[in-house]
């Protein structure tokens, strides 16, 4: 986690659609700040076990919470809030719409907590604040590129000004695949450790094609021409044709792409006249996803196999004579 | 490389037309050409790049330059930013 993020207001997961927030208590204290991705369930903590309750954490109440402190004898459910409010947390969101006591409020409200009910379950309740909140804190780096999604895959196609990034991109969109980012794509580390990539808001759904301008891919194909985000699968990177570089005969190269602290694969392809790249990205896909799935390449295959590959002309010996 | 920090004068900032113009002109240089705003660097060959800063007038921006030709594009671009992208009379 990026430490020199300082936190976010919890006024702005407030007005987080997909949250479902329904009633806010002590209203004033919205202005706290969330300085950690991972919301936190008290649990034994209000039973005065303390220890892990962390500072900056976002606290979610379900029915379990709810009926413990519901059960405890009159008194005691002071003495337990008293402790745990005390701890300053930034607020706390109570799941299921279960009705706050006004004895929670008012302990809350001594201890500058707001606290906000919420309609889902407590599971997809931290499940979608935890997405967000960890969006909101991950690293970001930003990648020239464009990003796509091709046959369900995260593709971002890199390469030096002027090589025909856009263009590629605008085939594949033709072709009916979706456009994430152009040029730039901004990318975080989501809570699977996996890589993610989406545009900025300034450009989203923007491309730019030298001779057109910059064209809105949403208004001219459609909704389904573009993605809010993607997890990124594969690089591709297209550099100009080198007749001196020595590039993969026999699909045998496995190179790496470094980002974030994590690797994706990487795959060069040379542009030269004659060569359609969207189809090689098609196929180089089709390639990628079968090798994904565990089928053999052809090189594996021959390795494997004692027997001459595939295809080879000895095969067919009989034939010939 | 070298830097030069860049003050924004014109009054819509880096919008479209302003990002266009400095895009062309970075182009017209073999060197890279960088642009950096909080924490944000962008290649200024990158109309689209240049657009997400969102940088507004009053903004310094740090612009940065490699290659043979650096000093030309410095100054080059350093003359876009203050003619204002010859927007403004």
């Amino acid at each position: 986690m990026a430490k020199d993020v300082k936190g976010i207001q919890l006024s702005r997961v407030r007005e987080l659609n997909q949250l479902k927030i329904t009633r806010v208590f002590n209203e004033k204290w919205l202005p706290n700040l969330v300085k950690h991705p991972r919301p936190q369930r008290p649990g034994l903590g209000l039973t005065g076990y303390l220890k892990h309750i962390q500072d900056g954490r976002i606290q979610i109440f379900g029915k379990t919470e709810a009926g413990y402190l519901s059960n405890l004898k009159e008194g005691e459910t002071g003495r337990c809030l008293k402790n745990y409010f005390s701890l300053k947390l930034p607020g706390v969101i109570v799941a299921e719409n279960i009705e706050p006591a006004a004895e929670w409020i008012a302990m809350a409200a001594r201890y500058s907590t707001p606290i906000l009910v919420s309609a889902l379950h407590t599971a997809p309740l931290i499940s979608r604040l935890s997405a967000y909140l960890y969006q909101y804190f991950s690293k970001k780096i930003k990648l020239n590129g464009v990003l796509m999604d091709v046959m369900g895959q995260g593709v971002l196609i890199t390469g030096a000004s002027g090589i025909g990034k856009s263009e590629t991109a605008l085939e594949l969109v033709n072709k009916g695949y979706q456009l994430i980012a152009d040029d730039v794509a901004e990318f975080y580390i989501d809570s699977n450790d996996d890589l993610v990539g989406r545009a900025n808001e300034a450009i989203k759904n923007l491309m730019e094609v030298r001779g057109l301008g910059i064209i809105n891919i949403n208004d001219i194909f459609g909704a389904s021409a573009v993605l809010e985000e993607k997890k990124l699968n594969l690089v591709i990177n297209l550099e100009k044709w080198d007749a001196k570089k020595k590039y993969d005969r026999l699909g045998e190269d496995n190179q790496c792409f470094k980002i974030l602290g994590l690797e994706v694969p990487l795959l060069t392809l040379p542009v030269g006249p004659g060569r359609n790249l969207s189809t090689i990205i098609e196929v180089a896909l089709r390639n990628f996803l079968a090798k994904k799935s565990g089928r053999p390449t052809y090189l594996e295959a021959c390795q494997t196999a004692s027997a001459p590959p595939p295809g080879n002309r000895e095969g067919a010996g009989g034939e010939a004579t | 490389m070298i830097e030069k920090k860049q003050q924004i004068f014109n009054k819509l900032g880096l919008h479209a037309r302003a990002a266009a113009k400095l895009s062309h002109l970075a182009n017209m240089f073999s060197a890279d050409i960088y642009l950096i705003y909080n924490d944000d660097k962008v290649n200024a060959k990158s109309l689209l790049g240049i657009l997400t800063l969102a940088a507004s007038v009053g903004n310094e921006i740090m612009l940065q330059a490699a290659g043979a030709d650096e000093q030309e594009a410095i100054q080059a671009i350093g003359d876009l930013f203050d003619r204002k992208f010859d927007e403004e009379i």
